[in-house]
């Protein structure tokens, strides 16, 4: 209970030290200078700061309703399960989920599902600071022309 | 002459008003314009227009699969305003509407409950939703399931059931009494919630980076398997659909839900203000097309 309570204290310290620093999007201005290919490739990077770095952006994402999902898997599924592997030192991640009410799981190599949670967490707040500035080229009448 | 001069002012300052009143909707309506302008164009000869909106099509589709739209008020039958194959068939299953049965239940629904009534004196309403109210935008779900917690009963949920059984009957009867799709932007506040939820349709999202815009906008018309993409203009006006996917009714929440799922992103919740926003938006597109729900879709 108590370490719930410590994760849950140190999650929610880590994500008001990153709104402070945020973009007026609500996007922490630290994220945007990353490079997913660099940061989350686990070939170069050790898999604990790669998930180190989803768990500490996909909170963030959340809170700006921009987290992704992928075929039923929410990218918090995968920090969460990708967290515990790399703990207890497995090779494979057990993704436990819900798809329209029914408990599913997926298996995934530890190294693939850690890339996955860091650059999901990581390119939706880049892309949500992106189409800030893009949205309108869509816009008939405004930048779309045709 | 004091006189004069005080009444010389109070109508300057009620024709500001007034004339501030009728501004919140001027880049709303500036777009919706556009938007109607754009489709108009795109689909008025798909043939002829290949190289600009429909570069991988086939001959054979653009002469026989996708037909001209030659009146706008067409689109509110979303992609079978042009779709020859998907039309027949919409034809054929419309003959004996699956939906019919809803309508009904959501008739005894209104009429089982005074609190609804009470509500919704008038059940010919579906037009004017959703609306700019005491600060936020209330969709019709949202107005149905307040209207119940008013009178201390439980809500209905946000997206099938009881909920999209009374507003197949509130659509019914809107359609049946000839009305139209009529939003209001009459507030700084309500033009701010259709610029948000503006900037939500046309913004990439999720792990595909696609935005609504990119199918229902830049994308309407083209194939997707054998489905072809619908037009945003119209795109409110037959809610609840009839999905043969849901084998059931569902509400414009549930739908958005799901295109948020094919985007690859977690999806807001239906009661949220973010999808209150992003349908206040859409519906304002669809104003002055005749409501026509409750409708069947793939």
């Amino acid at each position: 209970m108590k370490i719930i309570n410590n994760t849950a204290l140190a999650t929610a310290l880590t994500t008001s030290i990153l709104f402070a620093d945020s973009l007026p999007s609500g996007v922490p201005a630290s994220v945007m200078k990353l490079d997913v290919a660099k940061v989350c490739n686990p070939k170069t990077q050790s898999l604990k700061s790669i998930i180190a770095l989803a768990e500490k952006y996909n909170p963030v994402a959340i809170k700006l309703g921009v987290e992704f999902k992928r075929l039923g898997i929410a990218n918090s599924i995968y920090v969460k399960e990708t967290k515990k592997a790399i703990k207890s030192g497995y090779k494979v991640t057990i993704l436990h989920y819900k798809k329209k009410g029914k408990a599913k799981t997926k298996k995934m190599d530890t190294s693939k599902a850690a890339w996955r949670a860091c650059t999901f967490a990581i390119r939706s707040l880049q892309q949500k600071e992106e189409a800030g500035k893009t949205y309108r080229m869509a816009i008939p009448g405004d930048g779309f022309k045709y | 002459m004091i006189k004069k001069f005080i009444s010389l002012i109070a109508a300057v300052s009620l024709s500001t008003l007034l004339l501030n009143a009728g501004d919140y909707n001027k880049q709303a309506e500036k777009d919706r314009v556009a938007l109607k302008e754009y489709f108009a164009k795109k689909f008025a000869n798909p043939l002829k227009n290949r190289g600009e909106y429909f570069p991988y099509a086939t001959d054979k589709e653009l002469k026989e699969g996708i037909l001209p739209v030659k009146n706008s008020e067409d689109f509110r039958l979303g992609t079978y305003a042009f779709n020859k194959i998907g039309k027949e068939q919409y034809e054929e299953l419309n003959e004996m509407a699956p939906y019919l049965d809803d309508i009904d239940e959501g008739e005894e629904l209104y009429n089982g409950s005074s609190a609804i009534k009470k509500c919704f004196p008038n059940p010919a309403i579906a037009g004017e939703y959703p609306m700019f109210k005491d600060g936020k935008v209330i969709t019709l779900t949202a107005a149905i399931n307040q209207c119940l917690k008013k009178a201390g009963k439980k809500s209905w949920g946000w997206k099938k059931g009881k909920i999209a059984k009374l507003e197949a009957y509130f659509a019914n009867k809107t359609k049946e009494a000839g009305k139209k799709v009529n939003i209001k932007i009459n507030s700084q506040k309500a033009m701010e919630a259709y610029e948000r939820g503006k900037k939500e349709y046309y913004s990439q999202r999720g792990y595909l980076k696609l935005s609504c815009a990119n199918c229902h906008v830049q994308g309407s018309g083209q194939r997707v398997r054998k489905e072809y993409l619908h037009t945003l203009y119209g795109a409110t006006t037959h809610f609840p659909v009839y999905r043969l996917k849901w084998q059931g009714l569902g509400t414009l929440e549930r739908r958005i839900e799901g295109c948020e799922k094919d985007e690859g992103e977690n999806p807001h919740k239906p009661s949220s203000p973010w999808v209150a926003e992003m349908i206040y938006f859409m519906a304002y597109m669809s104003n002055g097309l005749p409501v026509d729900g409750p409708d069947l879709r793939k």
